[in-house]
Parts: structure tokens; C-alpha cells; sequence
């Protein structure tokens, strides 16, 4: 498929990252903002949501059609949470050190910091969180960021909780850890200023490394989210939910183009067939006897077939918009929505256990012609109802061209319908927390992970590559306090991100090991204590039994204590088995007997003093 | 400038557009921004622009009409829907930004769907107060009110009351009313404007214990955190233990008397109480309001009783099995002699008072004090009232149980 001309299209895309960030407690309750998992869960407890109306009155659109699916929420407790997680206690005052942590980000992206900052409950009837809502506050506005290919403008910058985790769907509803919720998450919202797919990118990577140049932002899969907002000229604002990796975002965007501009060509064809879509009705006598799994499976239950004429439609509804994805799977997700398992639809059938003569018979219950088409629903009499009128709702809007929806991201860069756009009703005044007055002035403006890269470059004299690694790794600060402690600076950066990767790929369980094996391990090796050439056994036994310390890891690896005395005799044995070699080869003979010695000493002695021995030792003999 | 304009603020480099709110700070406008956000800007430092007068009516939003207009039903029971404010169906103030409430019981209904089609409702308003300005007047009035309902034919009553002083109104109920129906007091913990809100699952359980066989005055709140089931207490043996839970209401030295599951609607009793139609219909609604409750601590100064020389009632909450100072046993003693009645309960809440084991004990005995039992101390000071106001001998009342405050076994298991 050839790129399109975003600017001739009219691309207008914005992001709205979520990051949650590294604080010691939640950000309205004292717990830690620790993961946990499902097993651990020390209770559970089941609850229901019920739609209220917002401050200005109105029921929002999309906690009204989320609530019409009547759920039952579980949720699992742990000993790392408490009341407040679990809406049986009012939420505390907002955590200072996360909104520190706000402030700084809103520096970061040049924004202006709120005189008052109010927090609103954001309803999300979903059961990801126990209240009913998200606690949410506007922190900062109007700010900007650099690209390639210009500025991007930032709206505005939110602090608020993170939702509770979805474990799994149940029976009745779906369980939801509690876990992540309440830990501290920013929201950052760019305006509508990205015009190509490359610029979604790296506009979302300059804020990524804004972010994490705090020092204060979770790392790992799941705390950074991406939403992804993109409309072209005749199209419409479509919100993408859930984009996991950075590399996706350019992928995303320029597939949602190719949906708009599928749905577009889609509608233009169906408004000059005159295209319409008929009243849904019951079609479950056509297959009375059918022998389709799906479809039998569900009269057998009880159920009925729906079904909706759609006329004009023949051939479209099998119309690519995306890889596998048709327009009939558009109707097909809005149909899940309401509980059912999908569609059938004419241009797919004959197919799935559904005769000829079935679909023969079924076109002509429903009037349906061969320039038509025939979506069905085999459900419960409920559900097959609910999801047929869902199903032809977005067939008729397929005739209009693109609906405003949220959709969420799937892995391979496609998206499916989520919900409707969430409109500004859903927002009311948390009651239980008063306004707070942030001052910018108190926060001190952190190094960009671009300039600490310069300064490992300058200063330690790393490598562009490695100091890029350490940097943009996980364990910068752990490399900052081993740095400060004495540890030679290419030692460090090579033991935590090469050493500790090879490790992992040996199988040593390097995730037990923790920043103080590790920095003791280090200043082991700085203070003499340690031969460089042991730290892999010293961490291996560390992640083996992670009770120890390093100096006990040390003697557990029976590296301790190798005195120089000791290397020369062992080095002078060496020499000594090695005899005849030395006397004829000379020095020629170091690099081999070097290797046998260190086995000797099995890393127990440091590698410039064995050389130094061994090269004696060797002159002593020539 | 008013609440509910839309008005353009400058402040600095940055310019919001959106509809002005009541503050509740002088130094900040706040402004609802068209994403939904709230936000607060600095008065002095502002420039404001009205650009469109009164857009959003913000005293009234929430309170919109469009009313559920219930159908009568002959096959139902008609339930009376009683409501005193507190959080069943509240919202929230925008002026103060507190939680009050601001529904009548047409309200209830309009907030709670699910009660439809399980009764006939009359909906009544007695008071619109939040439950700590509750006073015994409006027991009197509440109690006049389920008597009248009940006599113009309600199969049941649901009392909405908050849930702070729910034990006291509903203990006092208790005493007042000679009820064939059920009356059962219930309420919300956490605020009906959260889609989270206890106040649903409550409510349906209540209408469903109203229409059950049990006539008695109870109270009917969430049996645990979850929304399963809702536990009935008998309203003279109930205290809210907790300050925010869900289940905060607890049974006191019994388990709870009943059961309402959510998902099957189903009520169950685990003791007899009185039936449907076995008691007739009957008010006694006299109240002597000079009672009070005092709790003594150690060190406490005497003197805290010269403030009840004129009182009709003491209840004190003693220590352990109902124990005071020696040095508060004269005091005690005058106070008796000049005719009021003292009645002992334990802060322990938790078992029953016996001032026959120790000396301070039969001192207090001697002085004339009189043991309520296993009476709550909330419940005692209800009973107190009504029972100087009702009984010629209030000292033996307070001996005997009239509601199933007292309890005449010890057996906490059951
Ligand atoms: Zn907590």
C-alpha cells in the first residue's frame, strides 16, 4: 500500500499520554504504589455501579451504554491497600510528593501552572474503579514541545489515579485488582497539532523522555499508556485507547487514516447505491433446521436469530479497512458490545454451517435483493435484540461515513470499537478533596535524559551507545550512586546493563537482585574487595539466595580472601607444571598460562595482579 | 458575573473559556472548562469577559424535573417512602461543596430505578436535615408521620434517615410505635451522587424487608463490604461502628436479626419477632428531652455533673460492668435524691452491666442508680426519654425490655 498525502488529507492527530509515576505512596491514601499479584490477593469483595447525574445534570453517553450491561465487579484486596481503594473510606488530600512530580513535568513541558487546582470525579462505570469515577485534576496548561517537524502544542496536563487492574472477565462481570489503583498517573494532552504518522512518533518520544527524566516515573510493560486522537478532513475525531508501545503510535495513526479513508470511499458508494438499512426482525424460523454450530448452539439454548436487511450494501460489508478487518467486523464489535458473539453477514455467506438455501431463504424474509445484504445475531432472545439494533445503528452510520468514537489499539496496530466518545458531562467536583494551590517555585527543574547522556559521555567518558543505555535504563540511579561511591564509571555501566543482561540470558533470576546486592556488589569490586572477573558468580549467587549480602555472597562463592602472597604461589605453580613450555616459547608462553592461572584462582584474584605475578614469574625463568 | 455564565478569564498568558461555578474560596474564580475540569484562578490576577449570561441554571442542575410517574399496581403492597434527608439521595452543594441532601421521596425514585415494580410507593417528607441536627421533635414528628402512613394503609414503611444518628431515631421509634407492619430504617454510607453508592442495594433491600412478614422497627444496611447482601438489625440493638464502611452498622451482642439478599431478593429471619397483623397499630409519642448521656473517663471532674442537676435522666456509660469514680458516688446520690433517674450502661457496648460484684458497684446500687442491662448506651438514652415521659415507674422500665433492647440471655452467638 503506497503512503498517502497526509497533508492533502487533512491528518489531524493528538496524543494523551498516561504515565504512571514512581512516588512511595498513593496518591490519596498512604499505601504503596507497589503491583501485586492476583494470588496474593489477601480478600475480595463484589460491588455494582449505577450511573449518576453530573453536576450540570445531564447522564453522560457513554456511562449510560456502558451501565446498560448489568455488571457485577469483583475485587481483590491485598495487604497493600486499604479503604480508600476500596471506596469504604473518603480519599486523603493529594499526595505532595506526586504533585511535586506534576510540577516538575509541567516545567518540563514549558506549561503554566493552575492557580487552583480542583479535583473533579471523572465518571468510568466500567468497574476499573471502585468510586464509580476517576479522581482527576487539571495541573497545568499551554505548553509546548519540539519536533522535527515543528512544535507541538500541549493542552493540558493532568494529575489523577490510576484504575484498578482487569484480571479477568467473570461470569457475571469482571474482576479488577486493586492493586494499581490510586497510584499516582499523569495525563498529558497534546493539541490536534501532528500532521504524519512520524510525527505522532516522536512527539509521544520527546514527551516519553520528558517523563522519565524526572527520576520519578514507573518503568516497565503497562506504566506508560498511549491514546491517540486522529480525524482527517471528511473523516472523524477518533480516539484510540491503550497504545502500549512507542513504536506503534506512527503504525496506528497511519491505519486509522486508511479506516477513515475506507469508510469514506464505503460511504460515497453506499449514498449512490441509495443505500438504507431496513427494520431488524426475527429470521429465527430460517434456521429452524440449520446445522451452523454457532447459530444451532444458540437456538438450542433458547435463543433467536436477528436479523437486519441492508440495502445497498452487498459486497461492502466484506470491504477491507484495515488489515482483517472489514466493515462487517465494525458491525461485528458493536454487536459484541451488547453481549453476542458476533455477526454473520451475506457477503461472507454461504459459510460457517450456513446453507444456500439458507441464505436464500433468509434474503427473502427479509426482502432483502442481490444488490443487499443481511447482517445476523444468534444469541439469547435479549442479547440477539439488543445487538441487532446495535448492528444496524452503525450500518446507518456507515452510510453518513465516519462516527466519533473511542476505539481501543490492538496488537497488530488496528483498532476495534470501544464506546463512545466520552463527552464533558461525565466530570464533577470531588467533594472529599479540597482544591490545593501548587507552587511551581518550590520544584527544581531535573536534567533532560538527553543532556545526561552528553554528561556520561563528557564526564565518565562512556561511549555514545552505552551512555544512551544507562541513561534511558531502568538503573540510572543505581549507576549514579555507584558512580558516586568510587565505582570506576564504564565498570559500572558495563556490570548493570551487558553483565546483568548476559546473566538473565543464562537463566540467574537478575529481576531478585536488588539495587543494594548490586551497588555492594560494585563497591566490593572498587574498594579491592573482589576480582572484577567475580562479580558474575557473586550476582548469580546473590539472585540464588537473595537473603545474602554481598560480602556473604563473597564467601558463599568461596571467592574471599585471596592474598597476594597466595597469587604468586599459585601463580609460581603454575609456572612450575608449565615448565618446558615457558622455557621454550618465553613470554610467548603468558596468554596461555594467564588463562590457567585465573582458573586456578577461579576468579578469586583480581586479573592485573595475577598478569603481574605471572610475568614475573616467567622472567624469573628466561 | 454570576454562577452558571460563560464568561472568557485571562490570566497571564493563558485564556479559559468556560462557565463560571460558586467558589468556595473569595481569592478564586472557578471556571468549568468544556473538557469537564474545574479549575481555580487567582481573583485579583484575572481578567473576565462575560460572554453569555446565565448558559448552565447551576442552583437547580441535578434537580431537573422529568419525574417517573409510577403506576398504581393492585397486586403490590404499598410501601411508604419516608425521608428525612441524609445521603440516600443527596447531592452535592456547590456553595459549600459538602454533600447534602436535597431530594424528597418522588426523588428516591427517580434515583433508585430498581425500586420500581417491587411496591406501590407513597413518597413523604418529614424533615430535609442532615442526621447530626436530628433532635427528638422530629422522632415525634417522624413517629406521627409512619403512624399516620401506616393507618392510611401502608403495608410497610421505609424510613431514609442519614447514618449518623440512624440508631437513635430508629431505637426511639421503637419505643413510640406499637407497629403491624414493618418499619425499617435505612440509609447510604457512601454518597448517592458516586455511581458506587450503597444507597441503591440498601433501598431495595429495605422495600423488600417492608413488604416482609416481620412487624418490627429495623434497620437494613450492607452485611459486608460487597453488594450481596444487606444485614436487618433490630433498631434497639444496633450501633454504627465504623466511620465510612459500607457495613458500619452492627448488631450489638447478637448476630443480625435478618437477612436481605440482593441478588435473589430473598428475606430471611434467623430469631422470632413479632408477625404481620399480630400487634395493633398504636402512638405513644410523649418524649421527656431532659436526659442525657454522659461517659465518664478516668480523672473526670465531678463537677461535669453539676451541668445535670435539673435533668430528668442521666444515662452514664460507665467503665466495665458499670463503674464510676468513688469520688462521683455522693454526687450520684444528690442527684437521685433530687428526683432524677440514673441509669447505668458500659462503654464496653459489649455485654451487660452488673454493679453487684464490686464495691464502687453496690455503692452505686445504694445511691439508687439503675442498671439498664445489655442496653446500648445510645438506645438507653432514648428509652429514657420516653420511658419519664410514658411510665410511672421509669427505674423499673428501664429493668425490663420494651423493644428487644434488653436482652434477657447472654448469648452473643445466636
Ligand atoms: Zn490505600
Amino acid at each position: 500500500m503506497s503512503e498517502y498525502d497526509y497533508e492533502a488529507l487533512g491528518l489531524v492527530a493528538g496524543l494523551e499520554i498516561h504515565q504512571q509515576l514512581d512516588t512511595a505512596t498513593k496518591l490519596f491514601c498512604a499505601c504503596p504504589t507497589e503491583r501485586r499479584e492476583p494470588e496474593n490477593a489477601v480478600r475480595t469483595f463484589s460491588r455494582y455501579l449505577h450511573p449518576t447525574t453530573s453536576e450540570l445534570g445531564e447522564l453522560d453517553e457513554a456511562a449510560v451504554e456502558e451501565s446498560r450491561v448489568d455488571r457485577e465487579f469483583e475485587y481483590l484486596a491485598f495487604d497493600t491497600t486499604c479503604l480508600v481503594e476500596e471506596d469504604d473510606e473518603p480519599p486523603g488530600r493529594v499526595d505532595d510528593e506526586a504533585l511535586d512530580v506534576a510540577l516538575q513535568i509541567a516545567d518540563l513541558l514549558d506549561m503554566t501552572v493552575v492557580d487552583q487546582a480542583h479535583v473533579m470525579r471523572k465518571i468510568v462505570v466500567d468497574g476499573s474503579n471502585t468510586s464509580g469515577f476517576q479522581r482527576s485534576a487539571l495541573i497545568g496548561q499551554d505548553g509546548q514541545i519540539e519536533t522535527d517537524a515543528g512544535p507541538v502544542g500541549v493542552e493540558d496536563l493532568l494529575l489523577e489515579e490510576e484504575s484498578a487492574g482487569r484480571v479477568a472477565e467473570t461470569d457475571a462481570g469482571v474482576r479488577y485488582s486493586l492493586d494499581r489503583l490510586g497510584i499516582p498517573l499523569v495525563e498529558i494532552g497534546t493539541r490536534p497539532d501532528i500532521g504524519t504518522p512520524e510525527q505522532a512518533r516522536e512527539a509521544a518520544e520527546r514527551i516519553g523522555m520528558l517523563l522519565r527524566s524526572t527520576g520519578t516515573v514507573k518503568r516497565g510493560l503497562g506504566t506508560i499508556r498511549q491514546d491517540v486522537n486522529v480525524s482527517i478532513a471528511d473523516g472523524a475525531r477518533v480516539e484510540i485507547k491503550g497504545v502500549q508501545a512507542l513504536d506503534q503510535i506512527d503504525e496506528i495513526v497511519r491505519l486509522e487514516v486508511r479506516r477513515q479513508v475506507e469508510l469514506l470511499d464505503v460511504a460515497d458508494e453506499l449514498a449512490e447505491r441509495d443505500a438504507a438499512v431496513g427494520s431488524p426482525q426475527d429470521v429465527t424460523d430460517v434456521f429452524a433446521d440449520t446445522d451452523s454450530g454457532v447459530i444451532r448452539g444458540a437456538l438450542d439454548d433458547g435463543g433467536r436469530v436477528q436479523a437486519v436487511p441492508l440495502y445497498g450494501f452487498d459486497g461492502l460489508v466484506g470491504r477491507e479497512l484495515q488489515p482483517d478487518r472489514r466493515f462487517g467486523t465494525e458491525l461485528s464489535d458493536h454487536a459484541k458490545r451488547h453481549g453476542a458473539g458476533g455477526i454473520f453477514h451475506t457477503d461472507e455467506l454461504p459459510a460457517y454451517g450456513v446453507t444456500e438455501a439458507e441464505v436464500g431463504a433468509l434474503r427473502e424474509t427479509v426482502d432483502a435483493g442481490p444488490e443487499d445484504a443481511v447482517a445476523i445475531v444468534a444469541d439469547d432472545p435479549e442479547t440477539a435484540e439488543l445487538a441487532i439494533d446495535a448492528v444496524a445503528e452503525r450500518a446507518q452510520t456507515g452510510i453518513e461515513g465516519v462516527p466519533e468514537e473511542t476505539r481501543d489499539a490492538t496488537d497488530e496496530g488496528t483498532t476495534r470499537y470501544l464506546r463512545p466518545l466520552p463527552g464533558a458531562a461525565r466530570m464533577y467536583p470531588e467533594t472529599d478533596v479540597p482544591p490545593v494551590e501548587p507552587d511551581p517555585s518550590d520544584v527544581e527543574r531535573p536534567e533532560l535524559l538527553t543532556e545526561t547522556v552528553e554528561r556520561y559521555q563528557s564526564e565518565y567518558g562512556l561511549d555514545a551507545g552505552l551512555a544512551e543505555q544507562v541513561a534511558y535504563g531502568r538503573r540510572m540511579p543505581l549507576f549514579e550512586r555507584a558512580v558516586d561511591a568510587g565505582v570506576d564509571a564504564t565498570f559500572a555501566a558495563g556490570v548493570l546493563e551487558s553483565t546483568l543482561t548476559e546473566l538473565r540470558r543464562d537463566g540467574v533470576a537478575v529481576d531478585r537482585l536488588t539495587d543494594e546486592h548490586l551497588l555492594g556488589t560494585l563497591r566490593l569490586v572498587a574498594d579491592d574487595d573482589l576480582a572484577k572477573e567475580g562479580v558474575d558468580e557473586v550476582l548469580e549467587t546473590l539472585a540464588d539466595d537473595p537473603d545474602l549480602d554481598p560480602e556473604a555472597a563473597v564467601e558463599a562463592a568461596g571467592l574471599a580472601g585471596v592474598s597476594e602472597d597466595e597469587v604468586r604461589d599459585a601463580v609460581a605453580d603454575v609456572v612450575e607444571r608449565n615448565a618446558d613450555q615457558v622455557e621454550q616459547e618465553g613470554m610467548g608462553a603468558f596468554s596461555a598460562l594467564m588463562g590457567e592461572c585465573m582458573g586456578a584462582l577461579r576468579g578469586k584474584a583480581d586479573g592485573e595482579v595475577v598478569s603481574d605475578a605471572l610475568r614475573e614469574e616467567i622472567g624469573k625463568r628466561t | 458575573m454570576n454562577p452558571g455564565d460563560r464568561v472568557r478569564v485571562e490570566r497571564g498568558s493563558v485564556a479559559n473559556e468556560g462557565v463560571l461555578m460558586p467558589s468556595t474560596t473569595a481569592d478564586h474564580l472557578v471556571v468549568k472548562l468544556p473538557g469537564g475540569y474545574n479549575v481555580g484562578i487567582d481573583r485579583e490576577a484575572a481578567a473576565v469577559e462575560v460572554l453569555e449570561r446565565d448558559v448552565y441554571d447551576v442552583e437547580s442542575a441535578g434537580e431537573d424535573a422529568d419525574a417517573s410517574t409510577v403506576e398504581f399496581d393492585d397486586d403490590l403492597p404499598t410501601v411508604s417512602l419516608i425521608s428525612t434527608g441524609g445521603t440516600i439521595a443527596s447531592t452535592v452543594d456547590y456553595r459549600t461543596g459538602a454533600v447534602t441532601a436535597q431530594f424528597d421521596a418522588e426523588d428516591v425514585l427517580r434515583a433508585v430505578p430498581d425500586l420500581a415494580g417491587r411496591a406501590n410507593y407513597r413518597g413523604r417528607v418529614v424533615a430535609n436535615i442532615l442526621s447530626e441536627n436530628m433532635t427528638p421533635a422530629v422522632w415525634q414528628d417522624l413517629a406521627r408521620a409512619v403512624h399516620e402512613e401506616i393507618e392510611a394503609g401502608a403495608d410497610g414503611v421505609v424510613v431514609m434517615h442519614g447514618t449518623d444518628t440512624m440508631q437513635y431515631t430508629a431505637s426511639a421509634l421503637s419505643f413510640m410505635l406499637e407497629t403491624p407492619v414493618p418499619v425499617v430504617f435505612t440509609g447510604s454510607q457512601r454518597s448517592a451522587d458516586r455511581p458506587s453508592s450503597d444507597n441503591v442495594m440498601n433501598a431495595v433491600c429495605a422495600v423488600e424487608a417492608a413488604t416482609s412478614d416481620r412487624a418490627e422497627v429495623l434497620l437494613c444496611m450492607h452485611a459486608s463490604s460487597s453488594d450481596d447482601a444487606c444485614a436487618l438489625h433490630r433498631a434497639t440493638r444496633v450501633r454504627k461502628n465504623h466511620t465510612s464502611r459500607r457495613d458500619a452498622f452492627e448488631t450489638v451482642g447478637a448476630k443480625p436479626i435478618g437477612r436481605v439478599d440482593y441478588d435473589d431478593e430473598t428475606v430471611t429471619f434467623r430469631r422470632d419477632g413479632p408477625e404481620r397483623g399480630a400487634t395493633d397499630l398504636a402512638i405513644a409519642p410523649d418524649l421527656e428531652t431532659s436526659v442525657e448521656l454522659l461517659k465518664f473517663t478516668p480523672g473526670m471532674n465531678p463537677a461535669a455533673l453539676d451541668y445535670l442537676d435539673d435533668a430528668a435522666g442521666v444515662v452514664i456509660e460507665g467503665t466495665g460492668l458499670g463503674h464510676v469514680a468513688t469520688d462521683w458516688i455522693d454526687r450520684i446520690e444528690e442527684l437521685i435524691g433530687a428526683g432524677t433517674t440514673v441509669t447505668m450502661t458500659s462503654q464496653c457496648l459489649e455485654g451487660r452491666v452488673c454493679d453487684r460484684v464490686y464495691d464502687t458497684g453496690r455503692d452505686l446500687l445504694d445511691a439508687g442508680v439503675v442498671e439498664a442491662g445489655d442496653t446500648l448506651p445510645e438506645t438507653a438514652t432514648a428509652k429514657l426519654m420516653w420511658a419519664l415521659a410514658n411510665r410511672s415507674d421509669p427505674a423499673a422500665a428501664m429493668r425490663e425490655s420494651i423493644a428487644g433492647e434488653l436482652q434477657p440471655r447472654s448469648v452473643p452467638w445466636t
